[in-house]
């Protein structure tokens, strides 16, 4: 069986630089995987490669069995891939619920020039409902009418995964979702995250700096450092290793 | 002699007649570079500060008779760092934090309302036909030629002098002076400067000074090239400016030098080798007599299209300016549901009064003037779809307009098509130019985008509307390219009542038009787009697919009602109703008063058609005071005025991004919202 995401052999470089250096991953679907590493290793430049962002220099993509090497961004958030941004990246003026309606539409393919012009183009009760229905999974829909420049940073976090939601991906791309949150606030994101995940079933990729969230969340784990897979494995496994441990520079215990 | 050696003759020929004025427009990238630089300023307003020293160089020396040196002094030494300081100081200061589209549009503000500003103060009327002088005495009569190709005047050899000189100055100021470091500095960041104890106004306000007295040279200089002395003219020189500032990609100096050069050149040597096309190639003819003054449109596309990597330029931003808190939120606010009936009714009757005592008291003139405002607010919802839903700057609406006025001309007159179908086809042909302009530009942003516009905008002007199955050709410019008005069934549009009734009919229905598409999908979409351009990919939005969506739709509405303007005017009237700086006024108009909103539009329409004898003329006054007699001496007020009050209103925008209009409500709204809870409070 082949896996739902997978990389291989991916290598990027910038200006003589490799950034990455024969990268293969694979996430299986309704998997939690995690992709971790010190700062500068590469992460952000797999997942660009990933999402289509950034083209690689060598190596392939996969979704589904298929190449999407050649595949723009939005195709493939069309073909299930998901995302968050460590630098919440929200819709101005729009209220959460607005927010969440923009995917709903886009993934149920029926909006057309025309229909807007004949006044079709509104939302529909159907819509609404799928929208309130993320929003009540994560445990927001009390801010269903609030706009978005209102929120927090962790409420701000939560629309967005809502928002991926919308487009029902079947693998989730985390982006450091941890970012700018304290340690009760991560663990309140992470506790919704794994009960969003196991409700829906969806795959996760989770590119982490915090370790804690990822030992907490994830089955399985890639480790890079400098550009190259150091690890991978279970992720209580990798993390006890002790070349990861020393790429970290013991900047963390494990407990 | 040989042909080969004929060749190179010629070649170095054209090189050497190209390097004076190359020479010029390398001097005024460097002054654009610089403020765009140390100021992150779009200054499209260059044009208009090189068009005031020039304007005062013309009048201390032809018109006072001052001898050329001390008339150089003032108008390039004085007058113009004078400007550049005042423009910093006033406004450009306070705008450090703005994003770069908002300075763009007080810039385009600036650069038709300083002109005029100088006009005004210094009584100075445009001059035409009539051969402007240079700085040098006898400068276009005395030639010296040092290589037996070529004859260079004085004025030219100064021209390649001034600018040298100039540059030197400048790179020996950035080398070897603390003033050039910290401008070094405050180009990286001007907050991270101020913290490490430079000035960074003082700094920004000596390279606005340096940069204005650059683009004063340049206007002092370029003028005996033209034989007038009119504002647009000098306008065309910035897009030369941003043309070669792209080749540096707005950031190289030395780059920027040698886009000048270059661009110099490159036209001078086109020039010398351009085919001369006859016989059964005269058809070309329109492209050989016009392609040499549009060819820095041409250049400065082609740049801004081809090379790829400007598309990945972001604007010049402060790299701190992450660590700002963002500007507060311009999230709709709570109104009270008393407020929200009484202004509905107060709207509707306000139309009411007005409507009722237009149709039966308004003389012809006055209907003309209402139905203008109404055919204007028709082509403003352009502007709103593209730029208030799509966030795009597009400086070629007027283009588009005219692609709608030239449409229904051609068809009236060669087929003798009914002119309401040729006008719903003018719109179409509108939207099928836009959707093919918007793919090359797509991925160009911001700023980028709309220089690019800007750049076919000037190119139709100066070479499509010349063919005779666009603009009628030259004899028909002449003649006039006539419109009949519509005549359908039983209704003849030639009433100008009836012409009024047909101009509300569709500026109602393309506004549900609007308002339908901003509710709908294509609004939303564009929302998302707009609030974040990675965010919208990462659902699946098509980034290409909205905008030219967006592109056709707002070319569609510029061009009916471009057709409907022709109509009304009888007359396509191409250079007064939709040459390209037209389209500037356009968008700032309406992006000040606000562009989110239908209203906006249609105040746009209105202060556009209205203004002028409504306040300036003072009939509203004279209407009030009963009787033009008891009018204060004040009136009527210049009608060039208006442009003034239109740069004062961009600045204005720059500081509310909503738009004026939006801004007074909201605040009024506010206001009004706490009276009232508060009466509530104290009733309860």
């Amino acid at each position: 069986m082949t896996a739902l995401l997978a990389a291989s052999g991916v290598s990027v470089a910038f200006s003589g630089i490799r950034a990455l250096n024969d990268v293969s991953l694979q996430v299986e679907a309704g998997e939690r995987v995690g992709l971790i590493g010190p700062n500068g290793a590469g992460k952000t430049t797999l997942f660009n490669c990933l999402l289509g962002i950034l083209q690689p220099d060598s190596g392939r993509v996969m979704l589904n069995g298929a190449d999407v090497g050649g595949w723009p961004v939005h195709r493939r958030a069309r073909a299930g891939m998901g995302r968050t941004f460590q630098r919440v990246e929200l819709f101005s003026d729009t209220t959460v619920r607005e927010h969440l309606l923009i995917p709903e539409r886009i993934r149920n393919g029926s909006g057309a020039l025309w229909k807007d012009l004949i006044g079709r183009g509104r939302p529909r009760p159907e819509e609404i409902a799928a929208c309130d229905a993320v929003l009540e999974l994560l445990g927001i829909d009390g801010l269903a009418d609030q706009p978005v420049e209102s929120l927090s940073l962790g409420q701000s976090r939560l629309v967005e995964v809502g928002r991926a939601l919308m487009t029902g991906p079947q693998v989730l791309l985390l982006d450091e979702p941890s970012s700018g949150l304290d340690r009760d606030e991560t663990q309140a994101l992470a506790g919704t995250l794994r009960a969003v995940q196991e409700s829906r079933g969806y795959a996760v990729l989770l590119v982490e700096h915090d370790v804690s969230l990822v030992a907490d969340f994830t089955e399985r784990a890639y480790v890079l450092d400098s550009g190259s897979l150091i690890a991978e494995g279970p992720t209580a496994e990798v993390l006890a290793d002790p070349a990861v441990r020393r790429a970290y520079l013991g900047s963390f215990e494990v407990s | 002699m040989s042909g080969a050696a004929g060749f190179f003759e010629d070649l170095f020929r054209g090189l050497l007649q190209g390097t004076p004025p190359g020479a010029v427009y390398a001097l005024i990238a460097l002054g654009f570079v610089l403020t765009y630089k140390t100021s992150g300023v779009f200054n499209l307003a260059f044009g208009a500060q090189a068009y005031i020293s020039a304007a005062m160089y013309f009048k201390a020396h032809t018109l006072w008779g001052w001898p050329k040196w001390a008339a150089l002094v003032v108008s390039a030494f004085v007058l113009a760092p004078l400007i550049g300081l005042v423009l910093e100081r006033l406004i450009f200061r306070h705008l450090r934090t703005a994003s770069a589209v908002s300075k763009l549009v007080v810039a385009l503000g600036l650069s038709v309302a300083l002109p005029e500003l100088f006009n005004q103060a210094a009584r100075f009327t445009a001059v035409a036909g009539r051969q402007i002088t240079g700085i040098m005495p006898d400068g276009s009569s005395v030639f010296y030629d040092p290589f037996g190709v070529y004859r260079f005047n004085r004025d030219e050899l100064a021209m390649m002098a001034v600018a040298l000189a100039a540059t030197l100055l400048l790179a020996a100021l950035f080398r070897f002076t603390m003033i050039g470091l910290a401008m070094r500095a405050v180009v990286e960041s001007p907050r991270m400067t101020e913290l490490s104890g430079i000035n960074a106004d003082r700094t920004s306000a000596f390279a606005w000074a340096l940069s204005s007295t650059f683009a004063g040279l340049a206007g002092v200089l370029i003028a005996p090239r033209f034989n007038s002395l009119i504002s647009t003219d000098f306008f065309t020189l910035v897009v030369i400016a941003v043309a070669a500032a792209a080749v540096g990609k707005l950031v190289s100096l030395p780059r920027a030098l040698l886009g000048g050069l270059g661009l110099g050149w490159f036209i001078a040597v086109f020039n010398t080798f351009l085919p001369r096309w006859s016989g059964d190639h005269t058809w070309l003819r329109p492209f050989q007599e016009n392609l040499t003054p549009s060819l820095p449109f041409v250049v400065l596309f082609a740049i801004l299209v081809l090379w790829r990597a400007i598309g990945r330029e972001r604007e010049a931003s402060d790299p701190l300016s992450g660590v700002d808190p963002p500007p507060p939120a311009l999230a709709a606010l709570e109104r009270h549901p008393k407020l929200t009936l009484f202004t509905r009714l107060f709207g509707v009757g306000f139309v009411a009064v007005v409507g009722s005592v237009v149709w039966f008291r308004a003389g012809v003139l006055w209907m003309h003037l209402v139905t203008t405002a109404v055919i204007m607010a028709v082509i403003y919802l352009s502007v709103t779809v593209i730029t208030g839903m799509a966030g795009q700057i597009s400086l070629c609406q007027g283009t588009f307009a005219a692609i709608g006025g030239f449409t229904i001309f051609q068809m009236a007159d060669r087929f003798n098509m009914s002119v309401l179908a040729a006008a719903l086809l003018g719109a179409g042909v509108a939207a099928a130019v836009g959707a093919l302009l918007s793919l090359p530009v797509l991925r160009l942003g911001g700023v980028w985008l709309a220089i690019a516009t800007l750049a076919f905008a000037f190119f139709f002007d100066a070479v499509m509307v010349k063919f005779s199955w666009v603009g009628g050709g030259t004899t028909a410019l002449l003649t006039g390219t006539r419109v009949p008005r519509p005549l359908v069934g039983p209704i003849d549009f030639a009433s100008d009542r009836a012409f009024l009734v047909l101009a509300v009919v569709v500026l109602v229905v393309v506004s549900v038009v609007v308002i339908q598409l901003r509710e709908g999908t294509v609004g939303r979409t564009l929302t998302a787009l707009r609030g974040s351009e990675v965010a919208a990919a990462s659902i699946g939005i098509s980034a290409a697919r909205a905008r030219i969506v967006a592109f056709a739709v707002s070319a569609a509405i510029a061009g009916l009602g471009g057709a409907l303007l022709s109509m009304h005017q009888q007359n396509v009237n191409y250079s007064t109703n939709f040459g390209p700086v037209n389209a500037l006024f356009w968008l700032v108009i309406v992006v000040a008063l606000g562009a989110r909103t239908v209203e906006g539009a249609i105040q746009a329409g209105a202060a556009f058609a209205l203004f002028e004898p409504l306040i300036l003329k003072g009939d509203l006054l004279a209407w009030i005071l009963r009787g033009d007699d008891h009018l204060p001496g004040l009136f009527p007020i210049p009608g060039s005025w208006r442009l003034v009050l239109f740069g004062m209103m961009a600045i204005q925008f720059a500081r509310h991004p909503e738009g004026l209009v939006e801004h007074g409500k909201r605040r009024s709204a506010a206001r009004i919202n706490r009276w009232l809870e508060a009466r509530e409070g104290a009733a309860s």
